[in-house]
């Protein structure tokens, strides 16, 4: 069994500056396009509007709110063949507890073609935050996608702090770094929850289970709520975080941390839990950077990159993270790239929580503007690279896009699945960590 | 009595003859007469089975020999499956042929004669009479079927060919007989030896191509079935052709001296297992209404060769009331085969007739609204194929893997052997025709329409289907006494008297009970009904207490998508790809892709499309394929090589002889 | 394999005694409680502009409307009502006080359903919290089969909709397709703000404005999302086992 070591970026890699996220950004005509480009070590934004040969709703930017919907998350080839035919899964059905389709093109049994489809989900908030005050469109931001709540938050106040030209307490920023990394653990346990789940590893179910629940209890005992909704906002729900709360968190974490441990050695002894994902839903490092995929889903294809890592904010400029990858690209490595990011992650908070900063401790420079009222926010969300652009004048949201990890991973998973059999289904999907929720908007 | 019944069986015969005759002047004249012989004929195998053996008119045979048309046991159980088989055909053929040359008919009646005829023989030489007559007669009808193209003679000629071969098997056996026993009169020979061996390593293959048991398989029903030969006259192929053939083997076998090498009955037994299985897999995997059910007949013919290679093992080894047990199972078997697969193939022209097409991934359930009998009658037939009770056919396959369950018994260990691999692979095939027999059902008369096309109704296709359904039904529920019916066929077979194992359990009244050796299993068919009727009055008097019936209907649940959304459904293709898949060893499976493929982002910036085709191939046809690729090369071979055609080389050859014959006889002296 | 018997026997027993006994702190941070005023007279009428989605009138607190974002706190209100907060009509969301029996008069428990439900889960347009609460009643801390709930792959197999989320419009046929499904007696339980009033999101256009207009539901369970606590009453108040019931009944 493969047991990745902690693997650091070298320190010759520079960071790059914060403001050159707007690095080659052309904002006359309002359209620009999302590229990864590696050897600047993170995506940038392209010049001249989406390319019309990606003009589709999978592989751009857009800035339009909405395309048609539903509407396929991932482009396909057409497949003809005698017997072979359409299988409709979803939008309902336990087993993607979520509202949303997958085309399944097929003779039977062997997976053709996957057409993930989505817009079931769509609250509109894209356009419903139009006119809202920043706080009141935090509300829905943050209800986007529940499970990625503190991401979506961070990155939106990120975006509007730097249209704003606005300094936030270095605190502040800490703060956000905490709610992320608790809630990083969260999803992570809960997708290798629902891989154990869909390998029939009842007890390793009803363990890892137990342990995402007792981060949600965590959550809620220190920001007063378990999905941590309003938790970042001014005037959200208490937050407990003096030292004597701080220290007691240590202790509950450090507790969290080593049941952790213990589950995922667990796990790797588990020949079936192993054997079931190994080699499933493959991803290559080619067609990972070529579809530029985002967060455990690019670095279990062996490409090291992690916006903590990239974009020099609080608390991650202060702080030792690992940065773990993996090169096999199926459905095992993207589980134990999670795992390994648990333990960062824990290691991130065990630090976090011994240096945290004195109230008024100093502000954090925002990031430049793209635009005159227009600001981009990012995070390395638990399953990628989350991308904010949102524009706002006196006080209030005129304009709102994003680009989710979801909507970034979506062909990646539906070329893996390509000419799998049917079972692998569930392990492939989980092992994504996808939300229909934050693709939907 | 007894010589009434013998006019009728004569008359019978000769009516198939002159329906043959009068098909010339007109179409239905031949059929209407062909089914009035089929009435007679029946008339006279139930006759002989109540009240004893049964012979017509006698005349001296070209070499001497008193012959005469008679039924005994054994041929009158024959007679008695093939009688209800044509009853139904004959009146189909009524309502189904609308061609306008009266070939097929004439054909069709030629071949029921024909085997009427080989059945009711008293002397091989008649036998061979018939069999060869019925080999051409049939012949003639494939060459009916509709478009004839060259995919048909070419299948027509696959036919003849083994046909032929399987001739000049039955030759082999019937001059092997003649060298023991002195005569072409169907008598006992006493003597074992190796003569005896040959004689039935012969008949089991000559008669085995007849029946198109692996790995002959593809003499009869692939290519035949494949290139649409008409209903009518696939359900006689099907049925009562592999009867004949079947009808062979046990006279055969009844002749040669008793007790058999152990060996006899478990050659017979091993390819009767792996008949069951590939027939089994075959029909899983097919696609063709009239392909299915042919890979079937395959598959029910080698559970024959199992019962009786079962019979031949336990007579060898003195275990007789396990040989009477696995002879009633394989007579049962043949019976409750050849019913229920005419009710499948006449649904299968019923469904030809509505749809015109063969294909079950276009006839996605668009016979739905059918005609009912021609519904239930199809439920019944695929029901009771695939062992379902209280249908005929489970009957008979319970009798078959009792008689397997009890291959412990067997003396020698490998014997054994192969009676636990037989058994293993009986029950994975009953497995798999699980899977053909609800894909047939399904995707034709059963589940929600979806493909979309014309479809017809005709009620006089669609009667005999129901009624030789209602007859499968009977055959199945009635037993035990259907069982008590064909002792004498048992009887004659073996030569001694015989009890049927029937008896009593528990309350069920004696009788009623299918008993498989003393203290083994046991089986009450009509208990099934009862049981079910039981059930069924239960939840009537609760309705009729005020129950009421809840009936609610709503539309498939597709995981909150539209049913048949887009048009699209599951395919009978995708619904055996699991098999496939799983057994491509076997099937040879391979996925043949053309276009443009993977799939890279940079590709799927344009439209991208491929076409997948999933292919299964029969290595015994590739087997035969190459045989004849073979035999062609060395005749060629031959041909350039020895018969030049020159003169000086030809007087060498004989020169060459002529010293060898002297040096020879010089040697003898 | 031995040494998951280990991990679980040596974790010992996490199950919560709910309904049995009251709901722990543990499973109920401050935001699983609904808000309740103080002094209605006074607390009310100052609260009012605070709350973003307009759940506080002069005269109430309407919890179905409520997303638990807190502004109300410190104005006069506080988290302080039961967890308990479920309940079998919509109006009864605005009488909801502090105290241990929330609402007076709850409704009898549905006929026709007996002890055991089995539960499907309908998402029309959630943000997953709820979905995730739902599942998390499978988890040990609540292991639900105890009581006699399952979750079922299909509404045919099911009793009960669960339903989460705010209705969008291309959610409302396979809504209706899942309920017609649904085999009777059937019950639909609204589970958080946004199926009960549109939540945060009632409003926009495209959305439906509550779940009870499409179809009947029978348990209303407040909460933005509600705790796994507060769903098990939702559900139990539809066969009559919710705690209160069984207090009333001793």
């Amino acid at each position: 069994m493969r047991r990745p070591g902690w693997r650091v970026e070298p320190a010759a890699a520079p960071r790059a500056d914060r403001a050159s996220r707007a690095l080659a950004y052309a904002p006359e005509d309002g359209a620009f396009s999302l590229v990864n480009d590696y050897s600047e070590g993170m995506s940038v934004l392209a010049p001249g509007g989406p390319d019309p040969a990606f003009d589709t709703p999978w592989a751009v930017w857009r800035t339009a709110a909405g395309a048609a919907r539903p509407h396929a998350l991932a482009p396909a080839p057409e497949v003809e063949g005698y017997g072979v035919f359409t299988f409709p899964y979803g939008p309902l059905s336990m087993g993607v507890p979520e509202a949303g389709r997958f085309d399944v093109r097929t003779y039977g049994e062997r997976v053709l073609n996957l057409v993930p489809v989505g817009g079931f989900k769509s609250r509109r908030v894209r356009a419903a935050v139009v006119g809202q005050t920043v706080v009141d469109a935090a509300l829905r931001v943050e209800r986007l996608a529940g499970n990625f709540s503190a991401a979506h938050v961070a990155a939106f106040l990120d975006a509007v702090e730097s249209a704003e030209g606005r300094a936030v307490p270095t605190e502040e920023w800490w703060v956000r770094g905490l709610a992320q990394e608790l809630q990083r653990i969260y999803n992570h346990v809960h997708v290798i929850a629902r891989v154990a789940e869909a390998a029939s590893q009842n007890v390793g179910l009803a363990q890892t289970h137990a342990l995402a629940e007792e981060v949600l209890r965590t959550q809620g005992a220190v920001f007063g709520h378990r999905w941590l909704f309003g938790a970042l906002l001014p005037g959200g729900p208490a937050r407990r975080l003096d030292p004597t709360d701080r220290r007691a968190l240590a202790t509950r974490l450090g507790r969290l941390g080593d049941e952790f441990e213990r589950l995922w050695r667990l796990f790797l002894e588990s020949r079936t839990f192993v054997d079931r994902i190994q080699g499933t839903c493959p991803v290559a490092r080619d067609a990972a950077v070529e579809w530029g995929a985002v967060g455990p889903t690019l670095r279990a294809s062996g490409v090291a990159w992690d916006d903590r890592l990239r974009i020099p904010v609080a608390p991650y400029t202060d702080l030792f993270l690992p940065l773990p990858h993996e090169s096999g690209g199926d459905a095992l490595a993207r589980v134990a790239t999670r795992a390994e990011e648990v333990r960062a992650s824990f290691l991130v908070l065990e630090q976090m929580l011994e240096r945290w900063p004195a109230a008024g401790a100093g502000d954090e420079p925002p990031g430049s503007a793209v635009a005159p009222g227009r600001g981009l926010g990012r995070v390395e969300a638990p399953s990628g690279d989350l991308v904010y652009d949102v524009r706002v004048a006196a006080g209030r949201v005129v304009g709102l896009d994003l680009r989710s990890p979801s909507q970034a991973n979506w062909p990646l998973f539906a070329a893996g699945m390509r000419d799998a059999v049917f079972t692998d289904f569930h392990f492939a999907f989980e092992s994504f960590g996808f939300a229909f929720a934050e693709t939907d908007g | 009595m007894t010589a009434l019944l013998g006019f009728v069986l004569t008359a019978a015969v000769v009516g198939f003859f002159a329906g043959a005759a009068l098909s010339v002047v007109r179409r239905d004249l031949g059929y209407a007469t062909a089914l009035a012989a089929s009435v007679l004929w029946l008339v006279a195998a139930v006759g002989a089975l109540v009240a004893g053996p049964v012979t017509g008119p006698s005349w001296s045979g070209p070499l001497g020999d008193a012959e005469s048309l008679s039924l005994d046991g054994l041929s009158a159980f024959f007679a008695l499956a093939t009688a209800i088989v044509w009853v139904a055909t004959s009146a189909y053929s009524l309502a189904y042929d609308d061609r306008p040359s009266p070939l097929l008919a004439f054909c069709y009646a030629l071949t029921l004669g024909s085997i009427a005829l080989l059945v009711a023989s008293s002397s091989l030489l008649l036998f061979l009479v018939g069999w060869e007559t019925m080999t051409l007669a049939s012949y003639g009808m494939i060459l009916q079927a509709h478009g004839r193209s060259g995919r048909v003679f070419s299948a027509a000629f696959v036919f003849l060919a083994f046909g032929e071969a399987s001739t000049l098997l039955v030759l082999v056996a019937v001059a092997g007989l003649h060298a023991m026993s002195g005569s072409f009169l169907e008598v006992p020979v006493a003597t074992a030896g190796a003569l005896a061996s040959i004689v039935f390593v012969a008949a089991l293959i000559g008669f085995g191509l007849k029946m198109g048991v692996a790995p002959f398989h593809m003499s009869e029903w692939l290519p035949i079935a494949h290139s649409s030969a008409p209903s009518n006259a696939s359900a006689v192929l099907s049925s009562t052709l592999t009867l004949a053939g079947a009808y062979g083997l046990f006279r055969v076998i009844s002749l040669l001296p008793s007790p058999p090498p152990v060996w006899w009955g478990a050659l017979m037994l091993g390819i009767g297992a792996i008949s069951v299985l590939l027939g089994a897999l075959f029909a899983a995997v097919s696609e063709h209404s009239k392909g299915l059910p042919a890979y079937s007949t395959i598959e029910n013919n080698g559970l024959i060769l199992v019962a009786l290679g079962i019979a031949l093992i336990a007579r060898a080894d003195g275990l007789a009331e396990l040989a009477v047990f696995a002879l009633f199972a394989a007579f049962y078997q043949a019976l409750a085969h050849a019913i229920a697969k005419t009710a499948l193939f006449l649904s299968a022209g019923y469904l030809e007739h509505g749809t015109h097409t063969f294909d079950l991934n276009s006839t996605h359930g668009r016979a739905k609204d059918a005609d009912r009998a021609a519904r239930l009658g199809t439920i019944a037939a695929t029901l009771s194929l695939a062992a379902a009770p209280p249908l005929a056919g489970f009957v008979s396959e319970w009798m078959v893997l009792e008689a397997l369950f009890q291959s412990y018994r067997f003396s020698a260990e490998w014997v054994q052997f192969v009676g636990l691999l037989a058994g293993a692979a009986v029950a994975l095939a009953a497995g798999l025709i699980l899977v053909a027999m609800v894909k047939f059902l399904g995707f034709s008369f059963l589940w929600k329409p979806s493909a979309t096309g014309p479809t017809a109704r005709a009620r006089g296709l669609a009667a005999p289907v129901g009624a030789v359904g209602a007859v499968v039904l009977a055959v199945g529920v009635g037993a035990p006494w259907l069982l008590g019916l064909i002792t004498p066929s048992v009887a004659a077979f073996a030569h001694t008297a015989v009890a049927a194992p029937v008896g009593s359990l528990l309350s069920i009244p004696d009788g009623w009970s299918i008993l498989s050796g003393s203290p083994f299993g046991i089986l009450s068919p009509p208990a099934v009904p009862i049981g079910l009727a039981a059930g069924a009055a239960v939840a009537l008097g609760y309705f009729a207490l005020g129950g009421g019936f809840g009936a609610r209907r709503v539309e498939p649940w597709m995981a909150g998508s539209p049913p048949g959304c887009d048009g699209e459904t599951y395919t009978s293709f995708g619904y055996s790809t699991g098999i496939r898949i799983m057994m491509r060893s076997v099937l040879q499976t391979r996925e043949v892709r053309t276009g443009t493929g993977a799939g890279t982002r940079a590709e799927l910036a344009t439209p991208v499309s491929y076409n997948v085709d999933l292919e299964v191939l029969d290595v015994f046809k590739v087997f035969y394929d190459d045989l004849v690729r073979f035999g062609d090369a060395v005749a060629a071979a031959l041909k350039a090589g020895i018969m030049t055609g020159r003169l000086g080389q030809y007087l060498a050859y004989i020169l060459v002889v002529t010293l060898v014959v002297v040096i020879y006889v010089a040697a003898a002296a | 394999m031995a040494s998951w018997i280990e991990q679980s026997v040596s974790r010992g027993i996490l199950t919560s005694r709910y309904p049995k006994a009251a709901a722990t702190d543990d499973e109920t941070p401050p935001t699983g409680r609904p808000p309740v005023p103080e002094s209605p007279a006074t607390s009310l009428p100052a609260a009012r502009d605070r709350c973003p989605v307009g759940a506080i009138t002069e005269t109430a607190v309407d919890q179905g409307k409520c997303i638990r974002c807190a502004r109300c706190v410190g104005a006069g209100l506080s988290f302080s009502g039961s967890v308990e907060a479920a309940t079998r009509s919509r109006s009864d969301l605005l009488r909801i006080s502090a105290g241990p029996t929330p609402v007076p008069d709850g409704a009898p428990p549905l006929a026709g359903l007996g002890r055991s439900l089995h539960l499907f889960l309908v998402d029309v347009g959630s943000c997953n919290a709820c979905n995730l609460e739902v599942l998390a009643l499978a988890n040990p801390y609540y292991d639900l089969q105890r009581l006699g709930i399952f979750f079922t792959n299909s509404p045919r197999h099911a009793d009960v909709l669960v339903v989460v989320g705010v209705p969008t419009a291309e959610m409302v046929e396979p809504l209706r397709r899942a309920y017609d499904a649904l085999p009777a007696p059937k019950a639909v339980v609204a589970v958080g703000a946004c199926p009960i009033s549109g939540g945060v999101f009632a409003g926009t256009e495209g959305l439906a404005s509550a779940l009870d207009g499409l179809v009947p539901v029978d348990v209303y369970v407040p909460g933005c999302p509600p705790t796994p606590t507060a769903i098990l009453d939702g559900l139990l108040k539809l066969n009559g086992r919710d705690r209160e019931t069984r207090e009333g009944r001793r």
